[in-house]
């Protein structure tokens, strides 16, 4: 069976590679088609992104920086504003369960 | 009721971090007999209308929201004659699993000077493997549309509640937050009652220790997941924070707020 596609996913507050994580997510197709129960992690799987390309991790989508409206609406919150999507290939783990 | 008002620093927690919590705010057997009437209690009320008239009476959950400890926490945050506008017992049955499941309720809310409450009552121990909902502190001036931050199964900067019984919160309806795998054969209650306030919600707290260095302390705090967004923040908070502390001159540190108001070609 060949390898399948996981994704990492970093969220920053800043664009670059080298920006701290603040968030993270997997999808994780080796592993099933979703999380089941989602277990705590108290810390993100790399500190940022070039640290997780150094263990195997393709970047296949970086940030565009923003650009901010003039007046109150450059401040409107809403969600983390940058994301790092990451990718690396994997075995399939059987899991007769998500059949 | 006014000593059970809150301080001007628990206040600003409040306005900083979009929670507090409460332990012992229920008595236990009180608790026992809200448990009870929970199995059993689906449906709203009738949205909109004042809560004293509303809010059923000779119940356990009647009395538990109407104690005087819990009357001086809504008085300070949402004032003396709230609103009710729905209220839910949230079951995360034993032997539940959750996925990823952070969003924020409602509607996107960009409503200035104003916040709704909810009281979320914990009425029997909920330890960590029971699951208790989550939250994401500081994230109530951050609007998204409900499920969307699904997407972020793990944030920096995330509590759960993990309590005895009696144990309230109470929160910024806007704060991120979700339910947590129940790993325990118990079921796992909480109770969610949500409120409007019928007055502008400025100096309804207990305003003695307005000038306590804590005040700023708390409106500065980081709770991990801000980064380069904090100085924002800390924007929207000292917003907030001028409006229920009726400053509205208030500001921090470098003064950030001073950078969107100081102009003299505008006077």
């Amino acid at each position: 069976m060949p390898d399948v596609q996981d994704v990492l996913v970093l969220f920053q507050t800043t664009p670059g590679l080298d920006a701290a994580v603040v968030a993270w997510s997997r999808y994780e197709a080796s592993k099933g088609p979703g999380i089941k129960d989602l277990v705590e992690e108290e810390e993100p799987p790399y500190r940022n992104a070039i640290a997780a390309m150094r263990d195997g991790w393709q970047v296949i989508q970086m940030s565009e920086m923003k650009h901010r409206p003039p007046g109150d609406d450059a401040y409107e919150d809403g969600p983390l504003p940058y994301q790092t999507v990451l990718s690396r290939f994997n075995p399939m783990v059987t899991d007769d369960s998500e059949e | 009721m006014s000593e059970h008002l809150l301080s001007a620093t628990q206040m600003a927690q409040f306005v900083a971090s979009g929670y507090l919590k409460f332990e012992d705010m229920v008595p236990r057997d009180l608790c026992e007999a809200c448990l009870d009437e929970m199995q059993n209690n689906r449906g709203y009320l009738a949205v909109g209308t004042p809560f004293e008239t509303t809010w059923p009476k000779g119940t356990a959950l009647g009395e538990a929201f109407r104690l005087p400890q819990v009357q001086g926490l809504i008085q300070s945050l949402v004032g003396p004659d709230p609103l009710y506008d729905h209220h839910a017992a949230h079951l995360v049955k034993g032997g539940v699993m959750k996925g990823p499941d952070m969003h924020q309720d409602s509607v996107i809310d960009f409503r200035e000077n104003y916040y709704d409450i909810q009281l979320s009552l914990f009425p029997a121990d909920t330890p960590d493997e029971m699951g208790g909902t989550f939250l994401i502190p500081g994230t109530q001036f951050r609007n998204v549309r409900t499920s969307e931050i699904t997407m972020y199964q793990h944030m920096r900067g995330k509590i759960w509640a993990n309590c005895t019984a009696g144990t309230m919160y109470v929160w910024n309806t806007r704060v991120w937050h979700g339910a947590r795998s129940n790993h325990t054969e118990k079921d796992r209650y909480m109770y969610k009652l949500r409120l409007n306030p019928t007055q502008p919600q400025t100096r309804l707290f207990d305003m003695t220790d307005l000038d306590n260095a804590d005040v700023a302390k708390a409106l500065s705090h980081n709770h991990g997941w801000e980064g380069n967004e904090h100085r924002y923040e800390l924007m929207r908070r000292v917003q907030l924070w001028r409006f229920v502390s009726d400053q509205p001159d208030y500001d921090i540190g470098e003064r950030f707020l001073r950078r969107r108001e100081y102009n003299p070609a505008a006077a």
